[in-house]
């Protein structure tokens, strides 16, 4: 390419009014040329080679190497028929398991209820049993007393058929 | 939108967004790292893409603001680490020539990294990734007139810098 050209590409790229194409013929132009360039052309030589330079850029690394790729659909896991059953073998038993556990709950409480239930004031409580023992253990009294009254009966039996 | 058709629009990008996200980060690792995030926030935003006039804008304009991000927050400086240009010898340069060149590849890098952000993004995406005014518009979210302005203002600022350096040897 003539100097004259490359003056009037230059003009234009300093002016801004260079196509993509005239950029990229300037770019070729100072990466190849060899030996010493006219003065008013040296000034952009530095810029142009710098340019060409950076188009070395390396190379690209693979990506997503150390997480998966976001778009990347996880495969589908296709199982056979006979692996399901285990799954629902395994609901039924924790169902039963609840279901078993909230009667054994329910009847724990009850018990628990009827217990509770029998007193509400301790100190009338503890007069009502003292009163109910009294009275055993005056019946008690009484029915020991008609027993001895029964062996002295019954001794004198003895007497009178003649064992003595 | 499908996983298929997700693959099929969007992961082609893939080259272009890492070069992007490479040259605002000067890292390869970071660069990857934004990428990733960048495909993951287009993945969960898929539902807007009807929407929208350029996949490939959005894609870019959602690259740029996590790499800016990661700028931020890192007070990260992708700046005279220069050594990639000065890796790239041609054969035929001998030790000196090398380290002249490596040496005014690093002023050029310096005199683009010394820019304000929006005119250093604007500079890139033409220069250096080939997009055009429009492609940089929808990237940037912004007017026609703006990119041609801000583009224009950076070009100057580099010229005028190569042109210190080129009279005084100076930046």
């Amino acid at each position: 390419m003539e100097y004259n050209d490359i003056r009037a590409l230059l003009g234009k790229y300093w002016a801004c009014e260079s196509t993509e194409e005239e950029e990229e013929a300037l770019r070729v132009f100072y990466a190849g040329h060899e030996g010493a360039l006219p003065a008013d052309l040296q000034e952009a030589a530095p810029l142009f080679r710098y340019f060409h330079d950076c188009s070395d850029v390396p190379e690209m690394p693979e990506l997503f190497t150390d997480r998966p790729a976001p778009w990347d659909e996880p495969p589908a896991i296709v199982r056979p028929i006979w692996q399901n059953w285990m799954k629902y073998a395994a609901a039924v038993l924790v169902a039963g398991g609840l279901l078993y556990s909230a009667d054994s709950f329910r009847d724990k409480q009850s018990d628990e209820l009827a217990f509770r239930d029998t007193y509400s004031d301790p100190k009338l409580a503890y007069e009502q049993t003292q009163r109910a023992l009294q009275l055993l253990s005056k019946n008690l009294n009484r029915g020991k007393t008609q027993m001895e009254k029964i062996g002295y009966f019954s001794e004198a039996t003895e007497k009178v058929q003649g064992k003595n | 939108m499908t996983s298929s058709a997700f693959q099929s629009l969007i992961l082609p990008y893939r080259q272009k967004l890492y070069c992007f996200a490479y040259r605002l980060l000067g890292n390869e690792e970071d660069a990857k790292d934004v990428v990733q995030d960048a495909f993951i926030r287009v993945w969960n935003n898929r539902e807007k893409m009807p929407e929208l006039q350029s996949l490939e804008a959005w894609c870019m304009r959602i690259t740029r603001n996590l790499a800016l991000d990661r700028l931020k927050s890192r007070k990260y400086r992708a700046t005279d680490d220069l050594d990639r240009a000065g890796e790239l010898p041609a054969a035929h340069q001998t030790p000196l020539q090398h380290a002249e060149k490596s040496d005014v590849m690093r002023r050029v890098h310096g005199a683009i990294a010394r820019l304000p952000e929006k005119f250093r993004t604007v500079l890139q995406l033409r220069d250096m990734d080939g997009l055009s005014y429009q492609e940089i518009a929808d990237t940037l979210e912004i007017g026609l007139a703006e990119v041609k302005i801000n583009l224009h203002r950076a070009r100057k600022q580099v010229r005028e810098q190569l042109q210190n350096l080129q009279v005084y040897g100076i930046q």
